[in-house]
């Protein structure tokens, strides 16, 4: 999708296009198949804090409160990538 | 195990349905490019290549391939690098035969070989190399094409081949 695209879903909205395109980049072009990567990346996060095992949480509050959301928005497009190649199961068809 | 390195990669008819996919991001362009003759043989005719491959030298920031709406910068590679010495980062395209055989999407060696055989005049200093992946076709053209226009051009070339990866 264009940019064009995606800004006229937010004029409009349209929540279900832009989720649609989380979807379609995260799936490489397979709306399905996305859904099941973002399921996948929490999958792997949360088995990771069942142990409640310690945690940076100055890093995690330092981080959220001092950061730009924009930078932020990144980091959460770059975690996703990171908890699914932790899990072992990657689609796609390079390397991020 | 490295969680990149597949056997199967391919998919089929992924891309004859791109458009239906990604409503919108077929890019037309109506301008008429005019396509450069050359000006000298090639045999006196300093090569440079532009690539969307994704292919960079190791240890460089590697190209963002989890922005949504992508990458708008690029990379140049020395033309004398070895293939062990760059690395891909790029989702959207399989790259698993790269993997074994860079030269099959970023020809380095083989032209590396045309400028030695003399068959070319030589090559630029530095490749160039950026990602496809980008939402954005006016800030493409905006910043990027103009920012590799001009590194091209600094280099002082005789003839620019561009390649899709």
């Amino acid at each position: 999708m264009s940019l064009a695209y995606l800004k006229e879903a937010v004029e409009a909205g349209d929540s279900e296009k832009l989720i649609r395109y989380v979807r379609l980049h995260f799936g490489d072009g397979d709306e399905a198949a996305g859904k099941q990567e973002i399921d996948k990346a929490w999958i792997e996060a949360l088995k990771l804090l069942l142990d409640v095992p310690e945690t940076n949480r100055e890093f995690v509050e330092k981080t959220v409160a001092e950061t730009d959301a924009t930078t932020l928005a990144h980091l959460y497009f770059r975690l996703h990538f990171y908890f699914v190649a932790r899990s072992g199961e990657w689609i796609h068809d390079g390397r991020i | 195990m490295d969680v990149y390195n597949k056997e199967k990669q391919l998919r089929p008819g992924l891309w004859e349905t791109v458009n239906e996919r990604y409503p919108g991001s077929m890019i037309t362009k109506r301008d008429f490019i005019p396509l450069a003759r050359l000006k000298k043989p090639l045999p006196e005719s300093r090569l440079t290549f532009v690539s969307t491959a994704g292919v960079q030298p190791k240890n460089t920031l590697p190209f963002d391939t989890a922005h949504p709406i992508g990458d708008y910068t690029f990379r140049p590679v020395p033309s004398r690098s070895k293939p062990a010495s760059l690395e891909i980062h790029q989702l959207k395209y399989p790259t698993i035969g790269a993997e074994k055989d860079l030269n099959v999407i970023f020809p380095i060696e083989r032209f590396q070989e045309l400028a030695a055989e003399k068959i070319i005049g030589g090559l630029t200093t530095n490749f160039f190399s950026f990602i496809g992946y980008n939402m954005d076709a006016e800030r493409l053209e905006r910043t990027l094409a103009e920012e590799i226009a001009d590194a091209v051009e600094a280099e002082k070339p005789d003839v620019a081949l561009l390649a899709p990866a």
